[in-house]
């Protein structure tokens, strides 16, 4: 099954569980097929700004996420699933972004 | 000291009492709303550069007569120095974004009124008591006085929402005070340890205090502060993990509303940011933190506007999605990167604003804002659609307009810092943030118009075509003169180098 077809059967899913009964059309296809490229290279590119840190651990990430990325692509319908109007969800990553904040200020800080 | 400069928050402040009480009646609502809302850019004009100290109480080394008679164990120390009063500092940076702020506010206002058959009272109440907190929060010294305002620029947001009468709002405004019941108070522990250890509130006192020893910058204390502080920055900016509720609150207020409501989160988004560097830039790790969130903001709005299905929904994320170009500006920490920082900043709230109010039009004649009922609006609204065309041009850096200069500065500044990695992501994302404004485009106004699709015949009103020329020809000027803006918002990004 390629990549295309693919990310169409993961779409078909989320309108299934959303119970919408619009047909799956080009425009959507083509939309999560963008938004799918863009996220992927918009990361990859991102990273190589950690090359300012350490050059090896650039290549490594890189090449990892690469690699990670194909292997679970397509991600969108994940993302979207996780970044929809869910109060739980709104909590669970505000609280997530809380901690991961104060852990990487108060120690980042201090130790870098 | 200038009268002018409290009058800025005061009048509107004034003005939305007067219109809350004066709800009933019509015409005065109309005629007090307009005039407020007219006189709102004009003041930052007239104003002269300077502080004001609430109560005439300046620092003692500005009032030689008190400080003649006291003792050295008072001047000769930082007490001489530094504010005992809430302080507002209007220079040329806040004359511009108050001037922008001013004039979105008179724009929404004046859509506002003619779009809705009966003028509200109410409406107006909220929409001048979030634009005067959003002007104090741009002039305020002092960063309590600043966090009360945070506070009521929030309500206010929630206000517009919850009177705008569109499907679900009252569940998203909940949601979005819940979750500012989280952040706020988190960002008040952050301002109240940074009280405990530098004993101020007054910006400018808290950065003498750590610049000149008078404790540790490397306070564990004070980088909780930091933390907590850049917690309510994401919050009243709506960037990750706030930016799926701030995107959920545009679409669920009413045009105008989302126009101003947008000018308040870019301009909290400023004034939050610029604190932050001016209190912790002595940490590389602020301006990393800057960077990472602001590069979050844009891929994850802009991914996720491609795939939504209502235009509001997709501005919303749009607009989200612009504020990581004013975050990575700030973040770059030179002064071509904050000063491309901030001028984005100024375009995005006329753009936004612009697009709202534009695609507005659509919602009034159709009802709906779901783009797959949509189509065929071409032929209705010709020259309407081709403002609309113009704004969404604007929005993706498109010359001669007003983004495409600051969208350049922006990648220069990359460049010169040494990572041409932001840039390129920058450029990647404009051209998808053209195509996700093509998608909506072109399935609202150029496809064929569907069958089931009702077209009302309302006229749209005329106050609404004057705000989208309006806005195309401030876009057009900036683009055109970027230095009108730049020369004075230089002046800050200079100072925070």
């Amino acid at each position: 099954m390629s990549i295309y077809d693919l990310i169409l059967k993961r779409i078909r899913e989320i309108q299934g569980k959303t119970e919408e009964e619009e047909p799956l059309t080009n425009i959507s296809a083509s939309s999560m097929l963008t938004a799918e490229i863009t996220l992927i290279s918009s990361i990859l590119i991102a990273l190589i700004m950690v090359r300012l840190i350490n050059k090896a651990l650039m290549i490594v990430l890189v090449i990892a996420v690469f690699f990670i990325a194909l292997m679970i692509t397509p991600i969108m319908p994940k993302l979207i699933r996780e970044q929809n109007d869910s109060f739980n969800n709104m909590i669970f990553y505000i609280v997530l972004a809380l901690g991961i904040l104060i852990a990487l200020f108060y120690w980042g800080n201090l130790n870098v | 000291m200038d009268p002018f400069i409290p009058i800025m928050v005061i009048l509107p402040i004034a003005s939305a009492l007067f219109l809350n009480l004066l709800h009933k009646n019509d015409r005065t609502v109309k005629i007090l709303a307009i005039v407020t809302a007219l006189v709102l850019p004009i003041i930052p004009l007239l104003t002269g550069y300077g502080s004001h100290y609430f109560g005439g109480y300046a620092p003692l080394s500005q009032n030689s007569a008190i400080a003649q008679g006291l003792p050295s164990l008072i001047t000769g120390t930082q007490l001489f120095i530094f504010h005992p009063a809430i302080t507002y500092v209007f220079a040329s940076a806040q004359k511009v974004m108050i001037f922008i702020l001013g004039i979105v506010a008179f724009f929404a206002v004046f859509t506002a009124l003619n779009e809705t058959k009966k003028p509200s009272g109410v409406y107006a109440f909220l929409m001048f008591m979030g634009t005067a907190s959003v002007i104090a929060i741009l002039l305020s010294d002092d960063i309590f006085n600043l966090y009360v305002f945070f506070e009521i620029a929030a309500l206010a947001q929630v206000g517009i929402v919850i009177a705008s009468n569109v499907k679900h709002n009252y569940e998203t405004a909940l949601k979005y005070v819940i979750l500012g019941n989280i952040a706020g108070p988190l960002l008040l522990l952050g301002i109240a340890l940074l009280l405990g250890v530098t004993g101020n509130v007054n910006i400018t006192d808290i950065i003498y205090s750590i610049k000149h020893g008078l404790v540790n910058p490397q306070n564990p204390v004070l980088l909780m502060a930091l933390g907590l502080i850049t917690f309510g920055w994401l919050y009243g900016s709506g960037l990750p993990p706030f930016h799926t509720i701030k995107s959920a609150l545009y679409s669920k207020a009413l045009p105008h509303g989302a126009a101003l409501i947008q000018a308040f989160t870019v301009f909290m988004m400023v004034a939050l940011g610029v604190i932050i560097l001016r209190i912790f830039s002595y940490l590389p790790f602020s301006k990393m933190a800057i960077i990472a969130v602001s590069l979050l903001a844009l891929v994850l709005s802009i991914t996720m506007a491609i795939v939504q299905t209502d235009f509001k929904r997709i501005l919303g994320y749009l607009a989200l999605g612009e504020l990581g170009y004013i975050g990575i500006g700030l973040g770059l920490g030179t002064t071509l990167g904050i000063t491309a920082g901030l001028f984005q900043a100024v375009n995005e709230a006329i753009i936004t604003a612009f697009l709202f109010i534009g695609f507005g039009t659509v919602l009034y004649k159709t009802r709906t804002s779901d783009t797959r009922k949509l189509g065929g609006m071409m032929f209705k609204n010709p020259r309407v659609a081709l403002l609309v065309l113009l704004a969404g041009l604007a929005m993706a850096g498109v010359p001669p307009l007003n983004a495409f200069q600051s969208k350049l500065m922006l990648i220069q500044a990359s460049l010169q810092a040494g990572v041409p990695e932001l840039g390129i992501i920058m450029i990647l994302l404009s051209i998808v943030t053209f195509m996700t404004f093509m998608k909506a485009f072109y399935t609202i106004y150029m496809r064929p118009k569907p069958p089931e699709l009702v077209i009302h015949d309302y006229k749209i009103p005329k106050a609404t075509i004057i705000s989208l020329v309006a806005f195309l020809i401030i876009c057009l000027i900036l683009g055109l003169f970027p230095q009108i803006a730049t020369s004075n918002l230089q002046t800050l990004a200079s100072s925070l180098v």
